[in-house]
């Protein structure tokens, strides 16, 4: 499985990981330290006070020699303090942000993938026919209606309407307890962010399909007498899943990015939410932070992905 | 197995005689034989007179605070009610398609030029010039779009052209690997050969030659742009990274009614923006899909 050129391959995409977060950290650093203001100032500190301050968190230095000094803490894990709430270590907050993310994340791909393969199998072997036009018609409203469109409109429905019919028997409890949450509150969340990339899945998986089903070996197995189910499941879809992995980089880039807006719609406490805070709150060192975990997250999701691909389809090697 | 051949009378369309038929005219037809396409193309005109008639009319002023009760429900004066700070929703919905149009149309213009030009040489040249694109490319596809182009944004300051800069600056990768793929197949061709042989210059070979037969699928790429450009700069301005406030937009509105939503008494702020953006969007991707269909029949659905 591991050969000298798969690890080879994965020595070199973790060497333009590292180069990636090296351009991209040192790109917002540079954007965010040229900008005007600064967390201090709410504070209203001026002359002597406001040096002693920047002083302080070495805010006074120049900024290449900031960011040599923000990579020596990096390598070390630490991503310095933040400056909006004075001296709270940034890298234990960011990292439990990004275990909130990541279960959200994980259950919009578990829905994503769910829905997408069990829409485009679907509607491939009922091609032609209602169910087929029906599924597909909800994959293009899927990658055509923005996620918080589905979001605002599933609070609606469920914590509203559902909630006044019901009389308070069913409805979506819509702030976010805690810092996991429930699985009750994450389900909507999860659904909303994972519909949008699902519609993607389903047109592939069903174009794919199409074309897997009508080869021979399948033809072979029908002539064996194999039950349809069979064939379906463990003849065709298995060689129908290798273009599907091919989207499965955009795929979880795009929940990544989604993240952002769903977790400010429900409050959830995430890195999104986290990210547009500390914009707005001035906290440069937080933002810098997560800009940094998001590159390496994106780098080692797309390179899980490239290795996914060899699982999936031998042939693949690298 | 014996093929029927389809007759020339299929072909085209009521005549005997299989007529000659550009690519072009043959891509037009097949285009608006496709109801779902030619319906989204209906649509999109009329958005662009509304979007026109919004330049110079609409029924009330979009950024008049209290031209009726605030959280008004949908009436006879005003059909689509009014927002949290009594503006004619209806008003501000048709003011709103300007910024999504603009966004849409002028990144995908930007993208298009961008895209091409730094695809096309990456693939005509190759060597070094190739390796420093496709690094680039690379890099590019390894931070999130959504948040480069907000911090764009928030280093370029609130205005509708910063937007489609910083949107542009996340979107040209998708359409330089195209390009750069064309290029690298059309270069190989017997009439570029003929070309270079001829003495013809490396520019008049990227942009004279390889660029009007790498054409079809940039073209359609594009249409894809627009759709994309438009969600990403509601996104923008749905997290509260929009055109500075009293101007109407569809994210921006929808982030507005988002609190009555929540609060359960005025569902309409946000509805009409959320419809408004989906119905858009929806017609962009079936115009694209339709285009594609006729236009560049070797890609699969």
């Amino acid at each position: 499985m591991l050969t000298r050129g798969t690890l080879i391959y994965i020595g070199q995409r973790l060497v333009l990981i590292v180069f990636t977060v090296i351009v991209v950290s040192f790109g917002v650093f540079a954007v965010v330290h040229s900008l005007p203001g600064n967390a201090f100032v709410s504070d209203r500190v001026h002359g002597r006070a406001l040096q002693i301050l920047l002083h302080q968190y070495g805010l006074d230095l120049p900024i290449p020699v900031q960011y040599w000094n923000f990579l020596k803490g990096l390598v070390h894990g630490n991503l310095g303090v933040s400056l909006y709430i004075r001296d709270l270590p940034i890298t234990p907050l960011v990292l439990r942000e990004l275990s909130v993310s990541a279960m959200l994340g994980g259950a919009a791909l578990i829905v994503t993938i769910g829905l997408g393969i069990t829409f485009g199998v679907l509607a491939a072997i009922r091609q032609n026919t209602w169910v087929d036009y029906l599924l597909t018609g909800i994959a293009v409203v899927g990658y055509s209606v923005p996620s918080f469109v589905i979001a605002s409109l599933g609070i609606l429905i469920f914590g509203q309407w559902l909630n006044n019919v019901s009389h308070g028997a069913l409805f979506y409890p819509e702030p976010w307890t805690g810092t996991y949450g429930t699985l009750a509150e994450l389900s909507l969340p999860a659904i909303a962010l994972g519909f949008y990339t699902s519609g993607q899945i389903t047109r592939i998986t069903r174009a794919s399909m199409l074309e897997v089903i009508q080869q021979d070996y399948i033809r072979t197995a029908r002539a064996k007498g194999l039950e349809n189910r069979i064939i379906i499941i463990r003849h065709a879809l298995r060689n129908a899943l290798v273009p599907i992995t091919s989207i499965l980089g955009p795929t979880v880039i795009g929940i990544i990015t989604g993240s952002v807006v769903i977790e400010n719609i429900f409050g959830i406490p995430g890195l999104g939410k986290e990210f547009v805070e500390s914009i707005f709150q001035h906290d440069y060192n937080v933002t810098v932070g997560v800009f940094t975990i998001y590159a390496v997250l994106i780098g080692i999701s797309n390179l899980t992905v490239d290795l996914v691909y060899t699982v999936i389809d031998p042939r693949i090697r690298y | 197995m014996a093929t029927i051949l389809p007759t020339p009378v299929e072909y085209a369309g009521g005549t005997l005689a299989g007529e000659q038929v550009s690519l072009w005219r043959d891509g037009v037809r097949r285009l608006r034989r496709n109801r779902l396409a030619l319906t989204a193309a209906i649509y999109l005109m009329v958005l662009a007179l509304i979007c026109v008639v919004s330049l110079f009319w609409t029924p009330y002023k979009p950024n008049l605070v209290g031209s009726c009760p605030t959280y008004d429900l949908p009436s006879g004066a005003h059909p689509l009610g009014c927002d949290d700070l009594g503006r004619d929703s209806l008003s501000r919905l048709m003011v709103g398609s300007q910024v999504s149009l603009a966004v849409g149309l002028a990144t995908a213009f930007i993208v298009l030029v961008i895209g091409v030009v730094v695809g096309l040489v990456a693939g005509y040249f190759r060597g070094t010039i190739d390796a420093f694109i496709s690094l680039a490319i690379n890099i590019f596809y390894g931070v999130p779009p959504l948040l480069v182009a907000v911090a764009l944004y928030v280093l370029l300051g609130p205005s509708l052209i910063n937007i489609i800069i910083a949107i542009s600056a996340t979107g040209w990768m998708d359409m330089a690997r195209l390009s750069r793929g064309q290029a690298l197949s059309i270069r190989e061709r017997e009439f570029i050969e003929a070309a270079r042989s001829g003495g013809a210059r490396a520019g008049k070979i990227v942009f004279g030659h390889i660029m009007p037969n790498a054409l079809g699928p940039i073209i359609v790429q594009a249409t894809f742009v627009i759709p994309a450009a438009i969600l990403t700069a509601a996104f923008l301005t749905f997290l509260g990274f929009g055109v500075p406030p009293p101007t109407a937009d569809w994210g921006g509105m929808a982030s507005e009614g988002l609190p009555s939503l929540q609060g359960g008494f005025d569902p309409y702020i946000l509805l009409w923006p959320a419809v408004a953006l989906s119905v858009t969007l929806l017609a962009f991707n079936f115009f694209g899909d339709g285009l594609r269909d006729a236009f560049d029949p070797r890609q699969k659905r």
